[in-house]
């Protein structure tokens, strides 16, 4: 049975959790969305949750076809509570400093903290970047080029969408992607550990 | 420490370290705040890392400055 999630139109993170119901009574969802951080958000979504999706532009939005290959882990997987025990590390930053204190300091230890990241272990699974912490994935931040060298070494890092709209800095990520209070609190609650900056 | 690809200079305060990287970014020298490698020790806990072909001219630089450093190393 097909259904369709008109999601154009709707804030983030509206397309996510619609898509994300219609998949529990459905196998076959076509959701339609008018912008691409939205095209990802449900596309990560639906992936993380087993799905395939195929994804078309149209004159008028983002078609995401997604079917759900039924098996009962990916079924667990949409379901609330399924935390597992040892699950991914992550690592949350809700400041664009280190410590409390001084702001010069806690500047210049949260550029030694990137930087040694590169070479300790273990290194997180996820890095989640929030209110001040998001200054530090834009143009211009001092960690940028560690970030990105952490990307490429396939750490994901997320960066909270309303944090980055709120400091007027939406359209100057640098490193990592846009994401939304839906997978930042999947993140941090199916995390085996998290540990905050 | 001979084939290192870079050289650290180690100095006595963390304000001392962004003085000189202020001053060297100012000169086009590339370079970039770090911890101290754990294999040497220093007064201060950040150091400033330059290409270790740019050593030479960071150290004139340094030394125009008058600021006093602890030493230089190459990593």
């Amino acid at each position: 049975m097909s259904m369709v999630v008109d999601a154009r139109g709707l804030a983030c993170p509206q397309p996510v959790i619609r898509t994300r119901a219609a998949l529990q009574s459905g196998d076959l969802v076509t959701t339609i969305v008018d912008n691409v951080t939205a095209q990802q958000n449900v596309t990560r979504m639906a992936e993380k949750a087993g799905c395939l999706v195929r994804a078309e532009v149209r004159d008028d939005g983002i078609y995401l076809d997604i079917r759900r290959e039924g098996v009962a882990a990916q079924e667990a997987s949409l379901a609330a509570g399924s935390a597992p025990a040892g699950g991914p590390l992550v690592l949350t930053v809700p400041s664009e400093f280190m410590g409390r204190g001084d702001e010069v300091l806690g500047q210049i230890l949260v550029r030694a903290f990137f930087h040694t990241l590169g070479e300790v272990e273990p290194l997180p699974d996820t890095i989640v970047f929030l209110n001040g912490g998001v200054k530090l994935v834009v143009t211009g931040s001092p960690v940028l080029d560690d970030l990105k060298g952490l990307c490429d070494r396939g750490i994901s890092i997320l960066a909270c969408g309303t944090c980055l709209g709120h400091y007027g800095l939406k359209d100057q990520i640098a490193a990592g992607e846009v994401s939304n209070m839906y997978t930042i609190a999947e993140t941090l609650l199916g995390a085996g550990k998290v540990v905050s900056l | 420490m001979p084939g290192g690809l870079y050289a650290v200079i180690l100095v006595y305060s963390t304000s001392h370290a962004m003085r000189i990287e202020k001053l060297l970014a100012e000169r086009g020298i590339a370079c970039k705040m770090i911890p101290v490698p754990r294999q040497i020790s220093s007064d201060c806990g950040v150091c400033i890392r330059v290409a270790r072909d740019d050593k030479e001219a960071a150290l004139a630089v340094v030394a125009s400055s008058g600021i006093e450093i602890q030493g230089i190393a190459e990593v």
